[in-house]
């Protein structure tokens, strides 16, 4: 039987590279000297998290720019939690979550029944009102923001002190994130967003309720995209309404993209990686660097559009003939209707 | 005994009356065939039964439960499952997992079992797929089972279709064009596949241009025109109808 | 303050329409529309200001200009990415394709604009300076020409789309472009004519709001969002809708501006999703057949 790209850990090989990424990964931090480095994997892992909200939701059919609104309010709720009622990281942690739920549910239940177009345009006003809201609000600092946001409590003998204790505590959050998305994928709640994703019609004909499964993407995503906000301000000790708005939605949309749409889990860890890096070694200047990246963006549209993973896939004669059909575009439309 | 009751289904779209007063019974185990010219309302009739579009006045009973209104997947679980006339799967799925994915309704399990991977969702889940290959067997496909749906030959894909639809376990079936653009070795085949369905008790109502298999297929059939019922009866009493007749050839003549 | 209302509203009703007939058109949420609408400004600015050439005609220009630019980037860049799509391609990856190919083009229209005109604010003279008195207010003439000239095109638009053959086969490719294709016509072209037709709009109500406002390379960014709120609100489809929906913005933006300051926009956001519970509106819902 055919498995799809994201049930993992069913063979025995699988398992077996899953474990030795995890080796990799683990040991990674201690290997490398560079702060920067290690500034820019965490980063990666903070940028996957999002992009697999924005899959999550792709999954069951949603197209979401409203990622960074919940990134946002986790940043947020997590800061206010800590800075204004004294509470600890570790229990600001779980709160931030279950703020999330609750407010992703509600929200979720408003947004959720208004499919395609509609929705794309209400993630993105949630987004930049999220970001307003920030910005007016005084209590959270206004358009300045809050600084001096505290690093999480020692854990035990682990003080928060250095990059690598950020490392491993994004990538303890990524992980978790990894687990409980890829249950989700695998069981028959990813069956039916996959359904609802291909045909919502026939879905429907099969008992499938699509305003309810889509809520549960819709949750299950915006949560994950406030933990890692939760952990954004509490490594980056300073949050501004700014930095979540903006271009952030697209870059997100662009990571999953630039990875692999159909990857919904190792793709956005593909495009995270590739586009936090990648920026920081082309050094552009700042007014080129949108040009740049449009030109890319539309070039991967147009000529990749199963990102890096599903070109790797494709690949031998499919992959060739996918860029032909980009060429054969052009030249389709050179000869035709003369 | 009357599994399905329409009653007086009318529906306006726009300015044109799609469907007048429409009244009619589906007995049960009965194969129904609703015929009638082009324009006649009967795909409209079957979107208003299946919840896709709400019918203006009127009412459908199933089993004597109102169902007008209902959405579009409570209406599947209550037992009525439908083909489209248009290919409708899952094309970027494999035929298993297309037939798969009809089992769905049955579970019993709730969501956050079937979240945890606990025993019993997966329990359930491997039960599906046994009877996901029984199906495929059933409806002959099982030696494409990895096929993707998209890449079968239209009779295949029509074949699929009947299977998902199957796999939800109706008690009511809409067939809409199940045989058309078949030559005539599929229709036999896909006729026969019916008949056996019905003969396991599920009541199917068939929406058909194909003259020659509604004739042999159908137990009785009811004739639309213009959005109202024009007569219902027998195979044999309808081929002999002057409106009937008149319904058809007019249409042609214009 | 009612006649700014209606001003405003009334570009953003010039805008959401042209955003509208693409998106009916072609299924296409275009990102870019803000830039068209920002390069409108600049058209006007190039010929009326800097090259003094006649009022309307600059206006004019503006139009067809960011006409030419809309079906350019038709042809450049939808059209390439159209061909991908089969008879079997979900909607979510049609939609989620075309709508990041057209960020990447107002990313690209958006700098460039910047890096050639630079970031500094551009003012055109008011052609139209003179102020009026009707009833002890003033009123400025720019503003009136602006509802009427609004007014005018919502007409025309009307009666295309409405009374022409070429409408109704344009109203046609909205519903089922595959039927329409069965019928002999070519909807390639009609897809490029949507392109154009919505870019003109967004350059001419650019165009046209130029002289009462400086011209930035910003402007896009500064209206596309609520341009998107209004086709929301207004109901994606609905051409009424959305001339409802652009006055309701206008007098939102105006009122709320002079009452709320920057709380005006959540303000609004929060009236949407009311709005959003109790009238869902015209949808392009997948789920419905």
């Amino acid at each position: 039987m055919k498995l799809p790209n994201n049930v993992a850990l069913k063979s025995r090989k699988k398992q077996i590279a899953v474990a030795i990424a995890i080796a990799v990964l683990v040991v990674l931090p201690l290997c490398i000297e560079s702060d920067y480095i290690k500034h820019l994997l965490i980063m990666s892992c903070v940028g996957t998290i999002l992009a697999m909200t924005f899959s999550m939701l792709y999954s069951s059919g949603l197209i979401s720019l409203g990622a960074a609104a919940f990134y946002a309010v986790g940043a947020y709720t997590s800061t206010v939690l800590v800075m204004n009622t004294g509470l600890s990281f570790w229990l600001a942690l779980p709160l931030t979550i279950l703020v999330a739920a609750v407010l992703s549910l509600g929200f979720g239940a408003i947004f959720v029944r208004h499919a395609g177009v509609a929705f794309v345009i209400i993630s993105l006003l949630f987004a930049q009102v999220v970001v307003i809201a920030a910005g007016q609000a005084e209590f959270l600092g206004g358009w300045g923001g809050i600084i001096g946001i505290p690093r999480p409590d020692p854990l035990g003998p682990v003080e928060f002190a250095s990059k690598n204790s950020f490392y491993y505590l994004a990538l303890a959050i990524l992980l978790l994130v990894v687990l409980v998305f890829n249950a989700l994928y695998s069981s028959r709640i990813g069956r039916a967003w996959r359904a609802i994703k291909l045909s919502p019609n026939l879905a429907g004909t099969l008992g499938i309720n699509a305003y309810r499964y889509r809520l549960v993407s819709f949750v299950a995503g915006s949560t994950a995209a406030a933990l890692s906000g939760s952990f954004y301000a509490h490594y980056a000790q300073t949050i501004t309404p700014g930095a979540f708005g903006g271009w952030l939605s697209i870059y997100i949309q662009l990571y999953a993209v630039l990875g692999g749409l159909e990857f919904y889990i190792i793709g956005p860890v593909i495009g995270a990686v590739v586009m936090t890096f990648v920026p920081e070694y082309l050094r552009v200047l700042k007014e080129v660097e949108p040009i740049i990246t449009g030109i890319l963006l539309l070039i991967i549209i147009l000529f990749f559009p199963d990102g890096i993973l599903g070109s790797i896939k494709n690949s031998s004669s499919a992959g060739l003939d996918r860029f032909k059909s980009g060429m054969g575009g052009i030249k389709a439309w050179i000869t035709q209707n003369r | 005994m009357a599994l399905l009751k329409i009653r007086n289904i009318t529906k306006i779209f726009g300015g044109l009356i799609a469907l007048r007063d429409v009244s009619f019974d589906v007995n049960q185990s009965e194969i129904l065939g609703l015929i009638g010219p082009n324009g006649a309302g009967k795909s409209t009739l079957f979107n208003i039964i299946s919840g896709f579009h709400a019918a203006d006045k009127g009412k459908i009973l199933f089993k004597d439960d109102e169902i007008t209104g209902l959405r579009i997947d409570q209406i599947a679980r209550k037992g009525i499952g439908r083909i489209f006339q248009e290919p409708t799967l899952f094309m970027q799925e494999t035929v298993f997992e297309n037939v798969f994915s009809g089992f769905h309704r049955h579970y019993r399990q709730p969501g956050w079992k079937a979240f945890l991977h606990m025993p019993g969702a997966n329990h359930e889940d491997a039960a599906s797929r046994k009877k996901a290959l029984e199906m495929l067997e059933f409806m002959d496909l099982s030696a494409l089972k990895d096929e993707l749906a998209a890449n079968l030959p239209h009779g295949h894909q029509r074949a699929l279709a009947l299977a998902i639809a199957l796999a939800t376990g109706p008690e009511l079936l809409l067939l809409d064009e199940p045989v058309t653009g078949m030559n005539p070795g599929e229709t036999q085949v896909m006729a026969e596949k019916i008949r056996q369905i019905r003969s396991q008790g599920v009541t199917v109502l068939i929406v058909e241009h194909d003259m020659k298999a509604v004739m042999s297929l159908c137990d009785r059939i009811v004739v639309l025109s213009l959005g109202a019922k024009l007569v219902e009866g027998t195979p044999e009493k309808i081929k002999s109808d002057e409106r009937v007749i008149e319904a058809y050839l007019g249409r042609q003549a214009v | 303050m009612l006649v700014n209302a209606l001003t405003i509203g009334s570009i953003y009703i010039l805008m959401v329409l042209g955003l509208d007939i693409i998106l009916r058109g072609t299924k296409i949420l275009n990102f870019a529309h803000g830039q068209l609408y920002m390069l409108g400004a600049y058209v006007l600015f190039l010929f009326f200001q800097t090259l003094h050439w006649n009022f309307a005609l600059s206006l004019v220009l503006s139009g067809a200009v960011l006409a030419l630019v809309g079906a350019l980037s038709y042809l450049g860049v939808f059209a390439i990415l159209s061909r991908r799509f089969t008879v079997s391609t979900t909607l979510s990856y049609r939609l989620l394709l075309s709508a990041m190919a057209s960020v990447g083009l107002m990313m690209i229209l958006q700098q460039g604009t910047l890096l050639a005109f630079g970031t500094q604010e551009r003012g055109i003279q008011s052609p139209f300076p003179q102020v009026i008195d009707i009833l002890d207010i003033r009123i400025s003439v720019m503003r009136i020409l602006i509802i009427f000239l609004s007014v005018l095109v919502c007409l025309l638009l009307y009666l295309l789309m409405y009374k022409t053959p070429f409408g109704r086969v344009l109203r046609a490719v909205s519903y089922d472009p595959e039927a329409v294709t069965l019928q002999g016509v070519n909807t390639f072209w009609i897809f490029v004519t949507c392109f154009a037709l919505g870019s003109a709009l967004a350059g001419l109500a650019g165009g046209i709001i130029a002289p009462l406002f400086s011209v930035t390379p910003a402007m896009g960014q500064n209206v596309i969002f609520l341009s998107f709120l209004v086709l929301l609100v207004g109901g994606i489809g609905s051409y009424r809708g959305t001339i409802a929906g652009g006055l309701l913005i206008g007098l939102l933006l105006s009122f709320g501006f002079q009452f709320l300051g920057g709380v005006a926009e959540l303000f609004v956001f929060m009236l949407v999703i009311l709005i959003l519970v109790f009238r869902p509106g015209g949808i392009l819902g997948e789920a419905t057949e």
